[in-house]
């Protein structure tokens, strides 16, 4: 009998690299929402690095071929397959995209790993899962706490939505659904400019100084909106906004304080997950203050 | 120089790389018309020696010994803004990871090698461990780059917060990857892949 029969829906899990390291809380608070709405969610064993961006940078075949294997490691767990970064989720429908389209490509990367590619097992981003397959009545109907008072700049950033026919999610240029995962939960979106833009993403290795910049322009649209924090969905977004902050205030000399949450940390909190379930110790900007204020603490 | 005049042909276009280009990207290059849609929406365009528009019209002019010499084509986030609003179909972040590539298999000259040394890291970090533990990559990039001192204050922070491990559930499967990284290479060597 499956493990995960008892839950209506079901998963399969990839949560990639930075999950499992600097991205720790989203791991934790995933599973905890998770838990507390009853929906499966068993991890792919032994997955690989999806190769992010570097890999697709300098060598399609090789990011293809790594998309494909961990597409076909998941094909043997029952379920859809749940992503949570935002560059996993990319890689691996732009992997499932491409080798559709192009028969040589596919022919391809099936010799680099030696056996066929699942291209019809569904890729689902977190965002999809709570507010199309779990639903955002069921969704509203779980809150136990909502967030009322709490104003919320809901970032997508690049991936999520672009290029349209890849992630297959929302609209690109004018989404709307972290926002109404936010209002489900009795949290209040922000309308800001910087919704859409680019936080710098891996350039915070190579080149810090671009994250300043960009992610300042970021943290500072979300500020003058009067957001208290800004809700992300990928890991990447969360570093360079989070961990990259007090950098960025020392550089600009302007003060922001402003939390970044997971959406799962959100979600988690008006579902009444025990804070200790959702990872909110790691984030580096505290949000004890704040939602303390709200009281949501 | 007032006088002189620039000669456009076929062979002065150098068709041969923009075709080259178009076959890994699966993109056109020479339907780009010069709208300049991509460099306004571009978020690292202040970063960029040439803004993406040009780095299309240089390829178009047979000037490509230009552009993998720069290094505009390392300062592309891939946030996909481009190919997503390019009216006329180019998908340009496709053809910048051609072009990437392109340089990146010739180890061509290039102004930008931090990109490209975190690059080669990730990618060798994918090869040996099967997947990516970011303290190492973090800590060998600064020895490489010779950046001891680089986010030496973030360390300690993330450390506390548990965002730093010294030791990561390992991948139990690892050879695999090395089979692929190798059946690639063979591809190639046969020349049946790009």
């Amino acid at each position: 009998m499956s493990p995960n029969r008892k839950f209506a829906l079901s998963y399969s899990y990839y949560p990639g690299c930075s999950l499992h390291a600097s991205a720790k809380e989203y791991d934790v608070s995933t599973k905890g929402v998770f838990n507390a709405l009853r929906i499966g969610l068993k991890e792919v064993p032994d997955w690989f690095c999806c190769g992010a961006t570097p890999a697709h940078n300098v060598d399609e075949l090789l990011s293809l071929a790594l998309c494909a294997k961990n597409l076909s490691l998941a094909g043997k767990v029952e379920g859809d397959l749940a992503v949570a970064c935002a560059a996993c989720f990319s890689r691996l429908k732009t992997t499932q995209h491409r080798l559709k389209e192009n028969d040589i490509k596919r022919k391809q990367v099936e010799t680099a790993i030696d056996g066929p590619v699942p291209l019809g097992k569904k890729v689902k981003h977190l965002l999809e899962i709570l507010a199309k397959d779990f639903g955002l009545d069921k969704l509203e109907g779980a809150v136990q706490k909502p967030l009322t008072g709490l104003k919320i700049a809901c970032y997508y950033g690049c991936l999520l939505t672009r290029p349209p026919e890849v992630p297959e999610l929302d609209d690109c240029e004018a989404p709307t659904i972290m926002e109404n995962v936010i209002k489900a939960v009795g949290g209040e979106p922000v309308a800001w400019s910087h919704r859409l833009e680019c936080c710098g993403a891996n350039f915070t290795l190579s080149r810090p100084g671009v994250i300043l910049k960009l992610s300042n322009e970021i943290l500072a649209s979300a500020k003058d909106a009067g957001a208290d924090c800004i809700m992300v969905a990928c890991p990447l977004c969360h570093g360079n906004l989070d961990i990259r902050q007090e950098e960025i205030e020392q550089a600009t000399g302007r003060r922001y304080g402003m939390p970044v949450f997971y959406i799962t940390q959100l979600v988690g909190l008006a579902c009444g997950v025990s804070p200790l379930r959702l990872g909110l110790e790691s984030m580096i900007v505290s949000p004890a203050a704040l939602l303390r204020e709200k009281n949501l603490l | 120089m007032k006088n002189a005049k620039m000669h456009l042909s076929t062979e002065t276009m150098n068709l041969g790389f923009v075709k080259k280009v178009e076959a890994l990207s699966g993109s056109s290059v020479r339907r780009c018309f010069q709208c300049g849609k991509c460099s306004a929406g571009c978020p690292m365009r202040s970063f960029m020696e040439h803004p993406p528009n040009r780095i299309v019209r240089l390829l178009q002019l047979g000037q490509w010994e230009r552009v993998l010499a720069g290094r505009s084509i390392w300062y592309c986030a891939s946030c996909e803004t481009c190919s997503t609003r390019c009216p006329n179909k180019v998908d340009l972040a496709a053809i910048m990871d051609a072009l990437r590539k392109l340089s990146w298999d010739a180890a061509g000259p290039s102004k930008e090698s931090y990109v490209q040394l975190a690059n080669r890291l990730f990618m060798e970090n994918i090869r040996t461990y099967g997947r990516q533990y970011e303290m190492r990559l973090a800590a060998v990039f600064n020895m490489k780059s010779g950046q001891f001192l680089k986010d030496l204050m973030l360390g300690p922070k993330l450390i506390t917060k548990g965002k730093l491990k010294m030791f990561h559930a390992k991948n139990q499967n690892v050879g695999e990857i090395e089979r692929i990284f190798s059946r690639i290479e063979e591809m190639r060597k046969k020349g049946e892949a790009p």
